[in-house]
């Protein structure tokens, strides 16, 4: 090529859609992207693209969305595929690292999203039925992507929420297998902080209730905080917020408590202490709005309150303390 | 349980700053006791960095910040009459166990009769979080005196 001639743009679309059409011959022609050696430009990366990973092709379906309060929030760096090779369906996590603001109990918090420890933790429980399972492969520029199987299944939150019960029934029908499962799931994450990992990101939606068995499966490790001296204090309060959540069939709030209907007298005897440490607008204090909460038990729910100067430090401090009231609760 | 030997624990905080000030109004004219000043830190965890040179930027500054703040404590001493040779200055830099976990091995191992460690004032929240060094140590401690200096 001289010196004054212009570049010659390779079209590598042709070998996207050579390869897209030998395994999918109905998939629109025109909708045939590139060959996606390099994932590091995440933002270029869209349907009809695909990425080739350890001698398989994964066709982008679309960018992956994280519903939560009715709002959808678009995860660029994380798109669903389809295994061209096999017809399976994967997600791919690409390299993201990212620094952000996180509100806790009134203050900003640093939390760091990590591509490197969420691929240690899928090596860490590989095979365990309680964590999302998947690998990491290296795409041609040497960035680690993260292959994870679909979990099959409902966020924990919707599958509470669809319970169609007044709450007095779901605390004495519901709860105590919600409880047994429950104490499943904070097992799995003893598992991890007995390995030095943390989960991170410990909330009722990285919960999903697998379709047909029923069991919890965690997902999502990819969060990580500098909490040095405590380093498990933020999963065992996101358990915490989960009993809670559990407990109560949802959040209480000053909103949701004036939905509900719950008498005036009891959600006026609700005061600052009875919130929560770290979300302080929702009620830990449970047996004031529902009396027939055993007291044991909401003592358990009141150590991730603001009144509490005693917290749990790990999850076995949690569950010494919660295992004696679910059996009472069983008993009775 | 040494009574002649002190552990003074520090970070880079004006809290730690403010500790080495006081063991050395305290300590002003009894320049034969024996000081340790530890910099205890946990090395930086390497997944909040994107790549290896960033984590290594990282811990080289809290190398030199470590370094820096040992000087400035141990001129504080010495200005104030504790004999050179009787203020050593160390510097830790640990993987896997906690700061609070460590200063109590230090003090175990050494026999010191007094640990002297800084306080700010942190919220609940904050503790909750963060954790408190001083808290920790006073809960932990065991044959020895510690003096928290808020």
């Amino acid at each position: 090529m001289g010196p004054n001639q212009a570049p010659v743009e390779v079209d590598v679309s042709e070998s996207a859609r050579s390869i897209i059409q030998a395994h999918l011959p109905d998939f629109p022609t025109l909708r045939c992207g590139s060959i996606r050696e390099d994932t590091s430009q995440f933002m270029d990366i869209g349907y009809g693209d695909v990425v080739p990973l350890a001698g398989r092709h994964y066709l982008v379906l679309k960018d992956e969305m994280e519903r939560r309060f009715g709002l959808e929030d678009p995860k660029y760096w994380v798109k669903r595929c389809k295994v061209l090779e096999t017809g399976e369906r994967r997600i791919l996590k690409l390299v993201f690292y990212e620094r952000f603001p996180v509100r806790l109990g009134g203050m900003e918090i640093p939390c760091h999203r990590s591509p490197r420890k969420e691929s240690r933790i899928l090596e860490l429980v590989r095979g365990d039925a309680r964590f999302m399972q998947g690998v990491t492969e290296l795409d041609g520029a040497g960035n680690e992507v993260r292959i994870l199987e679909i979990v099959q299944g409902r966020r924990l939150d919707l599958a509470v929420h669809a319970v169609d019960l007044d709450h007095e029934t779901y605390f004495r029908e519901r709860f105590p297998e919600l409880a047994r499962l429950y104490v499943g799931a904070c097992r799995a994450l003893a598992f991890l902080h007995s390995h030095d990992e943390r989960h991170g990101d410990v909330r009722r939606d990285h919960i999903f209730v697998e379709s047909g068995s029923g069991a919890w499966r965690w997902i999502d490790f990819d969060y990580t905080f500098d909490f040095r001296e405590r380093p498990f204090s933020l999963d065992v309060f996101g358990l915490g917020h989960i009993l809670l959540y559990l407990a109560g069939k949802g959040d209480l709030t000053r909103e949701s408590m004036a939905e509900l209907g719950l008498p005036a007298g009891r959600v006026a005897d609700i005061g600052a202490g009875d919130g929560l440490l770290l979300f302080p607008h929702r009620v830990a204090n449970l047996r004031k709005l529902y009396p027939y909460i055993p007291e044991d038990f909401n003592r358990v729910l009141m150590h991730f309150s603001q009144s509490s100067n005693v917290s749990y430090d790990t999850v076995e401090e949690l569950l010494d303390d919660l295992l004696p009231c679910l059996e009472r609760m069983r008993a009775s | 349980m040494d009574m002649e030997r002190l552990l003074v624990a520090v970070d880079t905080s004006s809290a730690s700053l403010r500790a080495v000030e006081y063991v050395a109004e305290f300590l002003r004219g009894d320049g034969g006791r024996y000081v340790e000043l530890v910099h205890v830190s946990r090395r930086p965890d390497r997944d909040l960095f994107p790549d290896d040179a960033a984590w290594e930027a990282r811990l080289a500054e809290q190398e030199a910040e470590a370094e820096h703040f040992l000087a400035l404590a141990r001129d504080i001493l010495v200005e104030r009459g504790m004999r050179d040779e009787r203020v050593v200055p160390r510097s830790l830099c640990i993987r896997e166990a906690t700061v609070s976990e460590t200063i109590l091995d230090l003090v175990r191992e050494g026999g010191f009769g007094t640990l002297v460690v800084g306080k700010r004032g942190v919220s609940k929240t904050e503790e909750f979080l963060y954790g408190s060094v001083s808290s920790a140590v006073v809960h932990g401690v065991a044959d020895c005196c510690v003096w928290v200096v808020g």
